[in-house]
């Protein structure tokens, strides 16, 4: 009962630098920065995936979401624009 | 200033959304007791005792994912493959894989520094991805988490060294497809592999079928030499890691070949 409330209080802090990741992405005009905190967001889900007993789905999730999309995200940023206008 | 007003606002929302989550998880605790579905995965999944309805995997995920499931998971690798057929037929004519001009390896790409790393670092991600995909049997983990873990060192190539290092080194799409057909023509021979057993032998026997079922005693056997590879999964995850592998490749070369029309890598 006391180590489950411990899991919930990492997840629930683990969930809420999410979102702030999340916020972060969003709001930022340098598109580079903003995939970075978008992987950053995708590790703090993988750590939330793992607490939820999920380990295969971590697996999945770190080499995909941590490597394969921010790398074709930041070439795909190389062939346009890196500062997003007003 | 506005942005740390807003990033004020939003955490102190989700402070409360947590607080709030974090108390009603403590009173209303989910139940411990197992459903009914779920309890005869898990009583079946590796159960000596009980032959003809076990998978001998204790990965209870990927038994699921490849045995009991086994159907959907050869459509979504379809689905997947499909995919990179209509992938390939959109970029047809814009990207060309023949080096055209001068490409100097010495001088192209990232600083001898990152290379060096990305050298000594290549085959220790390729070590994992093949430790996780080909013990997807017994650890988490299985084909296509294999798969996208080997399917970073292309890109991280591509991006460190240059866009026509791999095709220098005879990674091309065309070469990728093949991989990728070999392994999606690997899962579908091993799905119908059991089948086939039982024609030659002369016994009923299903498709996609693994282990010995009641009225089905054909199957694959669960081990070999005592090394456990739970009969057709070891086959699908492997066959799945270099359809995957190979798939995402093919992506890297489209997305970033397209569109340079071979005028030279960077």
């Amino acid at each position: 009962m006391y180590a489950e409330t411990i899991v919930y209080l990492i997840m629930a802090v683990v969930s809420l630098l999410s979102v702030v990741a999340v916020y972060l992405a969003i709001v930022e005009r340098d598109l580079i920065k903003a995939v970075i905190y978008s992987a950053l967001q995708s590790g703090f889900y993988a750590v939330l995936y793992y607490l939820l007993m999920a380990p295969d789905i971590v697996l999945v999730y770190l080499p995909v979401a941590v490597g394969l999309i921010p790398g074709v995200l930041i070439v795909l940023i190389s062939k346009t624009e890196r500062w997003e206008k007003e | 200033m506005r942005r740390i007003t807003e990033l004020a606002v939003i955490i102190s929302l989700i402070l409360g959304v947590s607080v709030l989550l974090v108390l009603a998880a403590s009173i209303l605790i989910p139940g411990v007791e197992v459903r009914q579905l779920a309890f005869f995965y898990l009583y079946t999944t590796i159960n000596p005792w009980f032959q003809n309805y076990t998978v001998n995997s204790p990965e209870a995920v990927t038994a699921i994912v490849w045995d009991y499931r086994g159907l959907d998971t050869l459509f979504e690798t379809s689905v997947f493959y499909l995919a990179l057929i209509a992938g390939l037929a959109l970029a047809r004519g814009l990207f060309s894989e023949t080096l055209q001009g001068s490409f100097n390896e010495k001088t192209s790409g990232l600083s001898t520094i990152v290379k060096t790393v990305t050298r000594v670092t290549a085959p220790m991600i390729i070590a994992v991805g093949a430790s996780i995909g080909l013990h997807g049997h017994l650890t988490p983990g299985g084909g296509f988490q294999g798969g996208a873990t080997i399917a970073v060192i292309p890109l991280v190539f591509i991006v460190v060294y240059s866009a026509f290092f791999l095709i220098a080194r005879g990674v091309t799409s065309n070469k990728m497809l093949v991989l990728r057909s070999i392994g999606l023509l690997g899962i579908g021979f091993i799905s119908i592999a059991t089948f086939l057993i039982g024609l030659a032998i002369g016994r009923f026997a299903y498709v996609f079928q693994n282990m010995p079922k009641p009225g089905a005693i054909v199957g694959l056997p669960a081990d070999i030499n005592g090394a456990l590879i739970s009969g057709t999964l070891w086959f699908f995850n492997l066959f799945e890691m270099i359809a995957v592998a190979a798939g995402f490749t093919i992506a890297f070369i489209i997305l970033l070949l397209a569109g340079r029309g071979g005028s030279g890598g960077r």
